[in-house]
């Protein structure tokens, strides 16, 4: 949750620089139940391009730490050309892997090892395993989305969007396979008034459970 | 049925029924128990089943995701690696069991298959596959006409990148597998509705018993709980359970059946146990009352065996076969009647053969003696002597039996001295039988006299000396017959003979023999005489000594037999009357006499006919009438004939002979008595007959000439008959001195060969033609 915090306090801090917000955009994402949604990924993207838009941000390097067997964090947003370092804090390796159509990677991180930096420079999903340890998962959502905000334990995420239409999505890791394109466009309005969109996803079970033998279905 | 084999029997069916019944009774409350029993099983089974089916699946979807684990694998699907992937599957089916493996991509779509043939688009059961992606899914399918577990797990590489089914059949030896891992004694099949909606079965547990396919034929659909099915003669519970399956598979079902027979199993060598124990009981049960009934019918049939030895005549006393019980008592008594019954015959036996009185073999026992030594020995010569008493019925009458008795006895002892080596038996009452083997007819006229001499002595006793009167008839073997009997029936002749005359000993002579069976046939000769006008009247004049003339005669009947010639009325008259003949007889002496009288009449002849009436006839009632009819036919005054009986004839019925008397009486019929004085009559008795004519017995007459006694006799008779109002007529009158003393005393009629035979018709008339008054020369 810290580090959720954090990612969010660094988007915080980008925005900064921009104007004052055109408008709010409350996302609420909920799943088939109903129950909230965490950490869905909302982008907006704006549909006519506008000088507005905030700066693009050099690239930097996120450090995704190993953990008790767990990629910390879950889900992390990259911008294209930012670099992940992997970083071992177990005292066990990890077999770090991807086939992910925009970045494959497989290496071994020795107990307190560190990885190189590795260039992201393509958009899209890139999961994350550990070949040793089956219920480590990441994901690193690249995007070039301007405006991107993650949905926090009550399954809502506020974006503040200037003036405008935007197409806006929600992602997340657990959705069905063939689920639709979820795009909602948004226009912000003058006067600011927060508006909301309503998301709902149907969601696969957390496989960061799995394959427990206790946990699994069977 | 023996009483042996009733009793056996009885203890063993009864035993047998016991048991069956026993056994059946047994045999149902198991056999409902064990139906209970299966349909309780065949619950927890179907809930084995369905999760022994669960484990399976668990265990082929943890191999199936270890599987997926694979780092290769996942790196060849994630890479599209396809033939990496398809070998990698195959691979791992083998592993698992698997025929078929499938890569399904997220999208449904089939991206590799590890079967060859039509390449398959999208994976049948999508909805399995939807599941799958959730967490691993297994279902139970019909797919291509058989049973699969069709197990679907998701790949991750890390995330999802598709899914991978596998298809493990179950087929029969998977069923047959969960059947032995069972301990139910249980059958498993699966059936599947195919596409048209016809069930099919796809797998059996079990070879042979096919549960489903009746309940297919039958088409009454699934049963919801369990029922009692019967295939090929083996009872099944059956209960059948709907199996988890995709929505897109027909559905299946799973058929548990539960087996009676082998439940049962265990049971029969209980059954044969007491199949054993039943046999075991009934033989021990035969063997038993076999014995018991042994103990019981032995003795019994011993002691029929006796009874029959005994009506068979053997008196022997019964083996003791039983000492005790009442069969014993049975046995006792049983000895004891045999001796009694074994004395007792005896005693019967020589009563049956001998006399009481004198202890001699009887007539019976002498005859069949007799005959056995001339059986023995046909050829011998011998002699029976028939000795009688003739007096002894008299004697029996005056001084009782106790004293003719002893008498018998002395007689019988007087017998066997001179006739010591010869056969004595009591014959009759007064009679002795002697057979003397060996003897000639001297030796037995010897020893006739003998015995004459012996038995004339008077028998004494106390004051009493009895006259025996003996006789002796004679009979030869074999001369007077082949037979024991003949001889018997012959001697009794010559005895018979012997008694009536002065001789005390006759030899048998066959021809005066009167009992000769010619006799009977000489019966059916008269018969025919009769119709054959063989019979004739011929008359006897009677002289009137008073006038010196013929002015009667007697009818008298004559036969001219065909074979034997003339044939005169003693000969066959009593023949006649022993054989109910006489009547008829009468009747044509009556008509033929009468009509006699008519013609006479007609010429002028007054003759008075009188005719003979026989004793029987005066039992007629419908004489009288008979005779009025004839006179009346022939015009006949009744005074112109006598009816003549005999005194004896008269005395023998009084008073039936005195009715038809009267009768006849009343007709105007003179009556005389026959042959008077020799009988018993009285003329007390006459005084009461309705009599004209005494004749007087011809006897009194033979000897009138020389006698004294016998012409006072007839003096007398003729005096007391005029005195009371008889005429008296003299028969037998054979010579002039005899005529002329019944002329001297008054006699009326005289009758005799003196004056003349009994004469045809015809011969009577020239003789009254010739003496016309022969009275009136005779007087002279």
């Amino acid at each position: 949750m810290a580090c959720r915090s954090r990612v969010l306090a660094v988007l915080v801090v980008a925005m900064l620089p921009i104007q004052a917000m055109a408008g709010e955009l409350d996302v609420r994402v909920t799943d088939a139940r109903g129950a909230p949604v965490p950490e869905a990924v909302v982008t907006a993207v704006p549909r006519a391009s506008y000088t507005s838009l905030p700066a693009v941000p050099p690239p930097k390097t996120h450090v995704i730490d190993q953990k008790n067997e767990t990629f910390i964090p879950y889900i992390e947003v990259f911008r294209p050309g930012d670099s992940v370092v992997f970083h071992n804090s177990d005292h066990t390796r990890h077999h770090v892997y991807s086939f992910a159509p925009a970045r494959q990677f497989e290496f071994v991180l020795a107990p307190g090892e560190s990885s190189t930096p590795l260039p992201l420079a393509q958009a899209g999903v890139i999961a994350v395993g550990c070949n040793i340890h089956d219920r480590m998962i990441t994901y690193f959502y690249v995007t070039e989305a301007p405006f991107v905000a993650r949905s926090g334990d009550d399954g809502r995420a506020r974006i503040g969007l200037p003036p405008g239409t935007f197409d806006v999505r929600v992602w997340h890791p657990r959705q069905r396979p063939g689920s639709p394109d979820n795009a909602q466009a948004f226009t912000t309005t003058a006067d600011a008034t927060p508006a909301g969109l309503a998301y709902t996803l149907t969601l696969l079970p957390d496989q960061r459970g799995a394959p427990d033998r206790e946990r699994s279905g069977y | 049925m023996t009483f042996r084999l009733r009793l056996a029997s009885f203890l063993v069916v009864s035993l047998a029924l016991l048991q069956i019944i026993t056994a059946l009774l047994v045999y149902e409350v198991t056999r409902r128990q064990i139906i209970g029993e299966g349909e309780h099983q065949l619950a927890l089974a179907a809930t084995a089943f369905s999760r022994q089916l669960d484990d399976v699946s668990a265990r082929v979807a943890d191999n199936v995701q270890v599987l997926t684990l694979d780092y290769a694998l996942r790196s060849a699907i994630a890479q599209r690696d396809r033939d990496t992937a398809l070998s990698a599957l195959r691979n791992h089916g083998r592993r698992i069991g698997a025929t078929r493996m499938l890569l399904i991509g997220l999208d449904g779509a089939i991206q590799a298959d590890t079967q060859a043939g039509p390449a398959l688009e999208r994976f049948p059961f999508p909805d399995l596959v939807d599941l799958a992606l959730e967490h691993p899914e297994a279902a139970v399918v019909a797919w291509s006409g058989r049973a699969y577990w069709i197990v679907v797990v998701p790949v991750s590489a890390p995330t999802l990148i598709g899914l991978i089914a596998a298809a493990i059949p179950i087929d029969d030896a998977f069923l047959r597998h969960i059947q032995e891992q069972s301990t139910l004694p249980n059958t498993i099949e699966l059936a599947a509705q195919a596409s048209g909606g016809a069930w099919a079965v796809v797998a059996r547990g079990s070879e042979g018993t096919d549960l489903a396919a009746q309940f297919i034929a039958a088409g009454d659909g699934w049963p919801q709980v369990p029922v009692l099915k019967k295939v090929d003669g083996r009872e099944y519970v059956v209960s059948t359970t709907h199996l988890r399956s995709s929505k897109e598979s027909p559905p299946i079902v799973a058929v548990l059946g539960y087996s009676l027979d082998d439940a049962l199993r265990p049971y029969r060598s209980v059954g044969i146990a007491w199949a054993a124990l039943l046999a075991l009981g009934l033989v021990l049960g035969l063997f038993g009352s076999l014995l018991i009934a042994r103990g019981v019918s032995r003795p019994v049939e011993a002691l029929a065996a006796t009874a029959r030895r005994i009506a068979a005549g053997d008196y022997r006393p019964p083996e003791p076969l039983v000492q005790r019980g009442e069969l014993g008592e049975l046995a006792a008594a049983f000895a004891n009647m045999t001796q009694a019954i074994g004395e007792r015959e005896e005693q019967i036996r020589f009563q049956s053969g001998h006399d009481a009185v004198t202890g001699l073999p009887n007539r019976v026992a002498a005859e069949a003696a007799i005959q056995q030594q001339l059986s023995a020995d046909p050829g011998s010569r011998g002699v029976l002597l028939m000795v009688a008493l003739a007096r002894l019925p008299e004697i029996t009458k005056t001084v009782g039996h106790a004293i003719s008795d002893r008498l018998m006895r002395d007689a019988g002892e007087r017998i066997r001295g001179p006739a010591a080596d010869a056969l004595i038996a009591r014959a009759g009452d007064g009679e002795f039988l002697v057979w003397q083997r060996a003897a000639d007819q001297p030796r037995a006229i010897a020893l006739a006299f003998r015995l004459i001499d012996l038995l004339g002595e008077p028998y004494r006793e106390a004051d009493l000396a009895i006259d025996l009167a003996p006789a002796v008839g004679i009979a030869l073997h074999p001369v007077h017959g082949a037979k024991a009997s003949d001889l018997l029936q012959h001697a009794d002749v010559a005895l018979f003979a012997a008694l009536g005359t002065a001789e005390p000993v006759v030899v048998y002579d066959p021809v005066v023999d009167p009992h000769r069976p010619e006799r009977l046939s000489l019966m059916g000769d008269l018969r025919e005489a009769l119709d054959q006008q063989q019979l004739q009247l011929h008359y006897q004049p009677k002289l009137n000594l008073a006038l010196g003339s013929v002015d009667g005669v007697e009818g008298l009947l004559r036969w001219q037999h065909p074979k034997l010639g003339m044939m005169a009325p003693d000969s066959f008259i009593p023949l006649a009357e022993e054989t109910g003949n006489i009547r008829r007889v009468t009747r044509w002496v009556l008509a033929a006499g009468i009509a006699q009288a008519q013609r006479w009449n007609v010429h002028g002849r007054r003759l008075r006919v009188a005719l003979n009436l026989s004793a029987r006839d005066i039992d007629d009632p419908e004489l009288p009438q008979r005779i009025e009819e004839l006179l009346t036919v022939h015009g006949v005054s009744p005074d112109a004939i006598v009816l003549e009986i005999t005194e004896s004839a008269a005395m023998s019925k009084p008073e039936a002979a005195l009715r038809v008397l009267r009768e006849l009486a009343d007709l105007g019929i003179d009556l005389a008595i026959d042959d008077f004085g020799v009988g018993q009559s009285s003329f007390a008795y006459l005084r009461r007959l309705p009599v004209r004519e005494l004749k007087i017995d011809k006897s009194f007459l033979l000897r009138l000439a020389i006698g004294p006694e016998d012409r006072t006799i007839v003096r007398s008779i003729v005096e007391l008959g005029h005195r009371l109002g008889y005429r008296v007529t003299a028969e037998g009158v054979n010579d002039r001195a005899t005529l002329d003393y019944l002329a001297e005393i008054g006699c009326d009629h005289a009758q005799g060969f003196f004056i003349a035979r009994a004469l045809p018709p015809e011969a009577l008339a020239a003789f009254l033609h010739a003496r016309p008054l022969p009275a009136g020369e005779s007087m002279v």
